[in-house]
Order: C-alpha cells, then sequence, then structure tokens
C-alpha cells in the first residue's frame, strides 16, 4: 500500500507563506489540513480539503521547541474535521530545499496529537507534514495503536501537475 | 535514439513524465478515438480506456483505427483503442472495461488526467463531479452539427475545456445547465443518431491533447488553469471563448474545495480490506472472461475471495 497526497498549488503556495511569516515568541509556525481521503486498491489518497493556521494567541512560549502550541488550537483544529469528518495533517516548514525530515521533537509531539485526533474523527486517519521551499515528507497514522505509514508522493494540482517527492509512478 | 527524440523540447525529463502518467479515456468514439491514438505517439504509458459499446458500420466514418474487420468482429471500442496504443508503444499500462464507466468508476479515481468523450450533457456533469472529487484534471470535449435554415447548410462547432480543481466548471461555463439537462431527458429515447464526423473531432482532440501535454510537461512557461476553446468549423477558427474570460477571479460555486474525497471513506474498514489476504486479480490489460466476471460480481456482492 502507498499513500498519495493530492493539493491544490495555489493552496501549497498560500501555506508556505503563512508557515513562513513571523511570530513575535515562536521560531517556527504550525498549521492544520483537512483532507478527504479515497481508497484506490494498491493506493490510499488523501486530498487536502482546507488549511486552518495556529492563530497567534494559541502559541505558547517554550524555549525547548521551536513552536509550541497550547490546547485551544488543537480545539480549533480537531472541530474543523469534525464535521464532514476529514483526516487532520498538522504541518509546519523547515524551510530549505530537498526533502525534509522530521525532529525528534516533531516525532514526540505527534505522539501527543494523534490520539486525540483518532478520538474526535476515528474514521479517517491522521498524519504530520514537513514542508521544505520545493518538498515535503509526511507520515500518516491509519489507526491510534499502529505505526505510522510514510506518504509516499505529494502531487500538486496545477498547471503544469507536479509531484513533490515520490517514485512518480502513478499507475 | 529514442523513438521520443523529436519532441524533446517538451522538457528534459519529458519521456519519463509521460511515460509515468496514466490519462483515463472515457468514450472511445470519434473524438477519443483520436485522442488515444496521439497519446500514444506522444509517449503517454499509462491509459485507462472505458467504454460499454463495440463499433457499428456507422462508426467507420470517424472511429480512428476502427476498421471493417472490426464491425464484422463486433468489437468492443476500447479494444480497438488498446489495439492503436499497442501498435505504437507495446509497453504501454492498459486498463480497459467495456462497461459504462460509472459502473468501474473506481478504475479512474487513480488517473493523473481524464479526458471525456461523451456526448450526453448529463453524463459529461457526473463525470466531471466524479473528477472534481478526486482532484482529477478533467478536459472535456463535445461537438455539434446544427441544420441552418435553407437547403443543407448545417453549422458545425464545437468545444474543449479544461475543467480543474477550483477553476470555472462546465455548469460556470454555461455548457452544463438544468434547461440542457431537461431538454436532454426529454429527448431520451428518441430515435435518430446525432450528426457526427471525423475532421471536427480530430481537430478538437488535437487541441485537447495539447491540454494534457500542457498539463504533463513544462514545455510552456506559466500555463493556464483552465481553458475553453471554441471551434466554429464554419468560420475556420478555434479561440479562447470569452465565457471563461468572464469568469476569471470568480470561484466556483458549484464543486466547493470542501467537498473531495470519498464520503463513505472509512480507516476501519480499509484496515479490515488490507488485512485480508489478496485476492487473484486478472493481469492489468487482459480482457476480462465470463468466469472471472462472474467471479468477480460474487467477491463484490459477498466479500468473499
Amino acid at each position: 500500500m502507498t499513500v498519495h497526497l493530492k493539493i491544490d498549488g495555489r493552496l501549497l503556495d498560500d501555506v508556505r507563506k503563512d508557515l513562513h511569516r513571523p511570530h513575535a515568541f515562536a521560531h517556527e509556525r504550525v498549521g492544520f489540513f483537512t483532507a478527504g481521503a479515497a481508497d484506490l486498491g494498491d493506493r490510499l489518497l488523501l486530498t487536502i480539503r482546507g488549511y486552518t493556521p495556529v492563530a497567534d494567541e494559541d502559541y505558547e512560549i517554550d524555549r525547548k521547541v521551536g513552536a509550541k502550541i497550547g490546547s485551544a488550537a488543537m480545539r480549533k483544529a480537531v472541530q474543523s474535521a469534525y464535521r464532514p469528518a476529514a483526516a487532520l495533517l498538522h504541518v509546519h516548514t523547515h524551510g530549505g530545499r530537498g526533502k525534509p525530515g522530521f525532529s525528534r521533537v516533531d516525532l514526540n509531539s505527534a505522539d501527543d496529537f494523534v490520539p486525540g485526533f483518532f478520538e474526535t474523527s476515528p474514521r479517517m486517519p491522521h498524519g504530520l507534514l514537513v514542508l521544505s521551499n520545493d518538498a515535503a515528507h509526511g507520515l500518516l497514522w491509519l489507526a491510534n495503536d499502529r505505526a505510522p505509514v510514510a506518504i509516499d508522493q505529494l502531487q500538486r494540482i496545477d498547471a503544469p501537475l507536479q509531484r513533490e517527492w515520490g517514485s512518480h509512478v502513478l499507475a | 535514439m529514442s523513438w521520443l527524440d523529436r519532441q524533446s523540447f517538451l522538457g528534459a525529463d519529458s519521456d519519463a513524465t509521460l511515460a509515468w502518467a496514466t490519462v483515463g479515456l472515457v468514450g472511445l468514439g470519434g473524438g477519443n478515438s483520436h485522442v488515444v491514438q496521439q497519446l500514444a505517439h506522444l509517449g503517454v504509458g499509462g491509459f485507462v480506456l472505458l467504454d460499454d459499446d463495440i463499433i457499428t458500420l456507422t462508426n467507420l466514418n470517424r472511429l480512428v483505427g476502427g476498421t471493417l474487420d472490426d464491425v464484422k468482429a463486433e468489437r468492443a471500442k476500447v479494444e480497438i483503442a488498446a489495439r492503436v496504443i499497442g501498435a505504437v508503444n507495446p509497453n504501454a499500462r492498459i486498463v480497459m472495461r467495456k462497461a459504462k464507466w460509472q459502473e468501474v468508476g473506481d478504475l479512474l479515481k487513480g488517473c493523473d488526467i481524464i479526458v471525456g468523450g461523451l456526448d450526453h450533457i448529463g453524463s459529461k456533469d457526473e463525470l466531471e463531479g466524479f473528477c472534481r472529487r478526486f482532484m482529477i484534471p478533467y478536459i472535456d470535449m463535445g461537438m455539434d452539427v446544427t441544420p441552418l435554415p435553407g437547403a443543407g447548410q448545417s453549422l458545425v462547432s464545437g468545444q474543449v475545456v479544461l475543467s480543474m480543481p477550483g477553476e470555472p466548471c462546465l455548469r460556470c461555463l454555461q455548457l452544463v445547465t438544468d434547461e440542457r439537462l431537461k431538454a436532454e431527458a426529454q429527448r431520451y429515447g428518441v430515435a435518430g443518431s446525432r450528426p457526427q464526423v471525423v475532421w471536427p473531432n480530430g481537430l478538437l482532440a488535437s487541441t485537447a491533447v495539447g491540454l494534457v501535454v500542457q498539463l504533463l510537461t513544462p514545455w510552456m512557461s506559466d500555463p493556464p488553469r483552465s481553458a475553453y476553446f471554441a471551434y466554429d468549423a464554419n468560420l475556420g477558427t478555434v479561440a479562447p471563448s470569452d465565457r471563461l474570460a468572464r469568469r476569471h477571479g470568480k470561484p466556483c460555486p458549484h464543486y466547493p474545495a470542501k467537498a473531495v474525497g470519498d464520503p463513505m471513506f472509512d480507516v476501519r474498514r480499509y484496515l479490515e480490506r488490507l488485512d485480508q489476504p489478496a485476492s487473484v486479480e486478472p493481469p492489468v490489460g487482459a480482457p476480462a472472461s465470463r468466469v472471472a466476471l462472474v467471479l468477480g460480481w460474487v467477491r463484490k456482492r459477498f466479500g468473499r475471495g
């Protein structure tokens, strides 16, 4: 099984811009994608529906991490995925070029918020995305008690169509 | 030397990009018979071919690749299309079904682009809705022959539309309207076929193929995200329609961004399916035998397999 994610190109550009905005004290910004899903047989398709940035006031001061978000931010995120049921993808950017990777802090924070996502929206998968300026990397949980799987491919729906990573083999 | 050397201007990696792409063709009649042939020559590597019809004598005036032998053999249009592709590119990945696309729509969900060669407004509307749900660029072709007052005079016209997620849809562009759907429903079952002829189909198909290439390769800087080309065979013109210009900057109210994905999707059911032993499927591209079709129906109906 592979995971394939589609996003409107203009939305992706807007999200990158949003995540690069400076914050009063947080070193990086965070947001959440909502997504639909579909079973393509050998592939799981995620289709991005929208983006919710974390509001300025929902960041908390924590010098040990690039950005710490509070319970209000998580509540708003899960509300956005409640009805219609949507997959939630936590997203931030590391900037730069090339395929980014998750830090230990990123992975640890996923252990905190992914169970909450499944409580609100158990019929959808949930995950974590990190962007660079020209690529991305993602993990997806299909169940709370299973290890995540990699998001194999991100396709930018635009003219021309672009794939930001992956094997490029679609069929 | 590669058979695609002469089109290297399409981009450094265009051969690979085209080979990796999968294009769905719905309706393999006059229009898409040209499209499938051109895509094969371009080196597009993946095809999903869907049409429930066979070739008949009156298709021979326009169905590229069709022969009198095919008519005698009552050959399925998808088989003719697959033969056309295979004669150019034997390595192409072909999935084909002689079926209405609505019955085998799952096969289309993984396509990069879908090209519709459908006659009926209602079918175009349905297929576009499907494409929007799975964020697949949809290219629609249509041709009309309208009798003009006076002896033996006709107006031959048509259009090609690129419908992308977030951009104007066929309803925004007034190609699908409630009035036209109603009129079509009232005509349903009335005897007689719509007039069709080969050269406008070829021109519209070439325009559609141009849009496919724009979507897949970077040969044009900053290609448009949507397109509406209107064809007037009497004047001999293909021109951008002002209907699209009038929609510039206006969001499509018919297909909101939130309405994507399968509304019935449940990851718990998905995992159950993944955890089941894999069933044996016929090889891609092979026509399904009657036994395989029956077994497939049993699996679908009773979930065994």
